[in-house]
């Protein structure tokens, strides 16, 4: 294994069985991606994009084949070991935000700290941090429905940060923005892989999007081309 | 992390936990006032005595039995003092008073410990044909005086061929439990049994002071026994049984309690535990992001339960609490009578919070479960 490679995926097989049939939604899957990497997957709706992203973030297991990350395989730990991995390892940035709508920005950034052992005035700092680095640290006391589109996707990008994991998993981080607003994120996502050595996999749809990324691959029929 | 969890699925429908509690604060209120006023008659009541015999009309609570029944219990082993007296119903109408004249032995107030008064008045009542000592409650609706004549209808002829009777009050009595029994008169039995021109002879209920608790049973069997085939049989017991078993003969008064208790609290379990599925599938995608932020199934599973528990404890303590408050409230609208009565003991309350924790489990069981096996790819999936 190259001292570079953070994520490692060999011959992974995930299928389904739907109404008596089996549906190959990856197939012989291989796929390198070394420390620091900003990789965008690209491909039609049901070529397993996200089935790929929920499997490299121990969302979900193959059906045959490795994950392995840092020298970890995830298809052998236990759900509650994966847990524990993904609290420390990966921080996701989703579509629709999915704050918790009752929460203030503070609030659902503090979310992954709760899991640690930090002190309530650690877990302040560290919310200021992250408010700072996403630009929106007037707006920490505002609940999601108090905030745009764009300022949402920055507290959900804070909040993927807070715990300095090492990979952030974007599922279509601009599907529900504005072009403007769309460009302000990715700009962000730059800095955090090249500013922050965030080794970023990012699912979308947009060319526009997949071209602030350093490689793309194509996924089409759960097989990965360039 | 548990209560920032717990706050979040609490805040997230103020008005639906807002419902909720107060659903569960009614039945656990219900229950606090049911369970309260059940003591009454499951004898709990404290004050009513193991070591007094009660011996009454065996078919007829209200009749009649000769005083040589009290002749016999007092040969009795084990029987330390006999009192009997008899009531004189009064016509709430036609007197000046609205409860009952006990009619008693001299020993009274040395037998029924419940029922106090002064040594002035009690050697008064016994020297004196015409005197009367006044329940405290009566004399304080009525505004009645030491010195006052009490005059009444009653249901017993008087030897001048009325039913109009009356006594000179010389003191008044008061009661530890059961308050309305200060709703009444005590006068001379034996003065009282001299005038009247029917049912001489014969007393209402008869009360045996015992040495030991212990022997209650033993000593009623066998002045029960010793009437069985007379025309006047008996039934005896401890003063606290009998209540329970007069109560019992209204109708199972406890069964009926705990059926309502039940029906109540299956459907607060029903409403309950459809508030929380229900809370739960519209937390779906929160539940999904926590566990891709790190959070384990059975801390989510936990929360739910936590959650459950918060909401009942929170009921059952306003409801407890209310029902507390709601004691003086209830004493002072039944004008003193019900005063000492009622009780909400310790046992009430942990039995009040077990079953607040057995609703909270059993309404929380299915929707944690679904927190717990949750699969966030299921709980994000976007179409």
């Amino acid at each position: 294994m190259s001292s570079n490679l953070l994520i490692e995926v060999k011959g992974v097989n995930k299928t389904y069985q739907k109404g008596g049939e089996t549906l190959i939604v990856l197939d012989e899957l291989n796929l390198e991606v070394p420390k620091g990497d900003y990789l965008a997957l690209m491909g039609p709706s049901g070529s397993g994009k996200s089935t790929l992203l929920n499997l490299i973030s121990g969302l979900d297991s193959p059906t045959s084949g490795s994950i392995i990350i840092n020298g970890k395989h995830l298809e052998k730990m236990k759900s509650s070991a994966l847990s524990d991995w993904r609290a420390s390892n990966v921080g996701f940035i989703f579509q629709f935000y999915n704050l918790l709508p009752v929460l203030n920005a503070k609030k659902n950034i503090e979310l992954p700290l709760l899991l640690t052992n930090l002190s309530s005035t650690q877990r302040n700092e560290h919310v200021s941090t992250a408010l700072n680095v996403v630009g929106l640290a007037d707006r920490g006391n505002h609940k999601p429905n108090e905030l745009s589109g764009g300022q949402q996707q920055r507290v959900a990008i804070a909040r993927a940060l807070i715990s300095d994991p090492d990979i952030l998993v974007c599922d279509e981080p601009t599907g529900d923005l504005d072009r403007q607003t769309a460009s302000e994120i990715l700009d962000l996502i730059k800095v955090l892989n090249r500013e922050h050595g965030k080794t970023i996999i990012m699912v979308t749809h947009d060319p526009a999007a997949a071209e602030s990324a350093k490689r793309t691959l194509h996924l089409d029929k759960g097989k990965l081309g360039s | 992390m548990y209560w920032t969890l717990i706050k979040t699925g609490l805040i997230r429908k103020r008005t639906r936990t807002f419902l909720t509690i107060m659903s569960l604060f009614v039945a656990f209120l219900l229950f606090g006032s049911l369970q309260t006023f059940t003591s009454i008659f499951t004898g709990s009541v404290k004050g009513l005595s193991a070591k007094n015999i009660i011996v009454t009309p065996r078919y007829d609570l209200f009749g009649k039995q000769p005083l040589s029944v009290a002749q016999y219990i007092e040969t009795l082993d084990g029987v330390e003092a006999v009192m009997y007296f008899d009531i004189l119903m009064a016509d709430s109408i036609e007197s000046m008073m609205d409860g009952v004249v006990f009619a008693a032995s001299p020993n009274f107030f040395d037998v029924y410990t419940r029922f106090a008064t002064t040594d002035e008045a009690e050697e008064v009542l016994k020297s004196t044909p015409s005197a009367a000592i006044v329940g405290k409650l009566m004399a304080k609706e009525k505004g009645i005086k030491i010195g006052d004549k009490l005059s009444l209808k009653a249901t017993s002829m008087n030897s001048d061929g009325t039913y109009n009777w009356s006594f000179d009050v010389v003191g008044f009595y008061t009661v530890n439990k059961f308050t309305g029994d200060e709703m009444g008169a005590i006068v001379n039995w034996s003065a009282f049994d001299e005038a009247r021109l029917t049912e001489k002879g014969t007393v209402s209920m008869i009360m045996a002071q015992i040495s030991d608790s212990t022997l209650a049973d033993s000593i009623s069997n066998q002045i029960d026994e010793r009437f069985m085939n007379s025309s006047h049989a008996t039934r005896s017991g401890p003063e606290s049984m009998l209540a329970v078993e007069m109560a019992g003969e209204i109708a199972d008064i406890k069964l009926i309690m705990n059926a309502i208790l039940l029906s109540v609290f299956f459907t607060i379990l029903l409403v309950s535990a459809n508030t929380m599925a229900q809370s739960i599938r519209e937390r779906t995608i929160d539940i999904g992001v926590l566990k891709c932020l790190g959070y384990k199934d059975r801390q989510l599973f936990t929360s739910v339960i936590l959650e459950a528990i918060f909401l009942t404890f929170v009921a059952t303590a306003m409801g407890l609490l209310v029902t507390l408050l709601l004691i003086p409230v209830v004493v002072e609208l039944s004008d003193g009578m019900l005063a000492n009565t009622f009780n909400l003991d310790l046992k009430i309350i942990f039995n009040g919070f077990l079953l607040g924790l057995l609703v909270a489990f059993l309404a929380a069981a299915i929707p944690s479960y679904q927190a717990l096996t949750l699969k966030v790819v299921d709980a994000l999936r976007k179409d």
